[in-house]
């Protein structure tokens, strides 16, 4: 009779440790989803700003002409009957003239 | 919003991804071959490896979403919906669109797995093993960083990630203790069906 109730007491130390260490798992989890879903966020932003620093970039439109800011004057020209459609420039001039911008048209 | 933001957000955004994708592979394998440890519960490796799946999916829908929405590369909606109909890198992008496809039948399979069942959910979920790899390949194929110092740390830590555990799941028994039990069970009940 004695031991029953021991074994029921162990029984229930037991329990209590197993309900105590899956609260304490549960916490756990939940702050390591949180924890690491605000990382992911800040990891946008980071790599997106890493990204943004190591490759500034161009990206290659449908025409396969490549965009990017300049602020540089060019030289704009249609000639043989193919025409550009897209906008080319790069951090560096792509042409550089000293005059105002010369435009010229037609060809053979 | 400033085009280029939508463009440098679809780059974080796809690597973010790429480390929460190998993330939750890394915690698929390990709740397969039942890791534990004192102070890490089995139910922890299988409740984060479904979070951070459904995380997972949040971030990779940023990356589409910005992908498609910047005024810029228009790639529109059918491009990321239909493999292989976008006009800018058709071949990578189909994978991309391919991996995200599997990965939301995972997922949609995952959500509902008591209703289809255990067998068919873990056949589907099979798929995860050709999803990752597939969005891997995406990202070398038509990523703008990839050969960046730094996104190339990234591709390294995950693949390794990855290797190690799945080649851990390969060589190391299960250490289910009723595994031996349950294979004899199978196999006299699949020949009761067969008689």
């Amino acid at each position: 009779m004695q031991s029953d109730k021991v074994e029921t007491m162990e029984n229930e130390n037991t329990t209590d440790r197993r309900i105590q260490a899956r609260d304490a798992a549960t916490r756990m989890l939940n702050r390591l989803t949180a924890g690491l879903a605000f990382g992911a966020i800040a990891g946008v932003g980071i790599l997106g700003t890493v990204s943004a620093y190591t490759n500034p970039g161009t990206a290659t439109t449908a025409s396969g002409a490549t965009a990017s800011t300049s602020t540089s004057s060019g030289t704009t020209s249609t000639s043989g009957g193919t025409t550009s459609t897209g906008v080319q420039a790069s951090p560096t001039p792509v042409s550089s003239s000293s005059g105002s911008g010369v435009a010229v048209s037609g060809g053979s | 919003m400033n085009d280029t933001i939508l463009w440098y957000t679809t780059r974080g955004a796809g690597a973010v991804s790429l480390v929460l994708l190998s993330a939750v592979v890394v915690l698929g394998v390990l709740s397969s071959v039942r890791f534990e440890a004192p102070s890490w519960p089995r139910f922890l490796t299988t409740g984060l490896h479904r979070n951070l799946a459904l995380t997972a999916v949040v971030f990779l829908a940023l990356h589409i979403v910005t992908a498609v929405v910047d005024p810029f590369t228009h790639l529109g909606w059918v491009a990321a919906v239909v493999p292989f109909s976008s006009y800018y890198r058709t071949f990578w992008l189909g994978l991309g669109v391919i991996a995200i496809e599997l990965l939301i039948a995972i997922t949609v399979t995952s959500l509902v797995r008591d209703l289809i069942g255990h067998s068919v959910w873990r056949v589907i979920h099979w798929l995860s093993y050709a999803s990752w790899p597939i969005a891997v390949v995406h990202g070398f194929g038509t990523g703008t960083d990839t050969w960046a110092a730094w996104m190339l740390a990234i591709d390294v830590i995950c693949i390794g990630a990855v290797v190690v555990a799945v080649g851990a799941r390969l060589m190391l028994r299960s250490p289910d203790p009723l595994a031996a039990d349950r294979a004899k069970f199978r196999e006299r009940v699949s020949r009761k069906v067969v008689k």
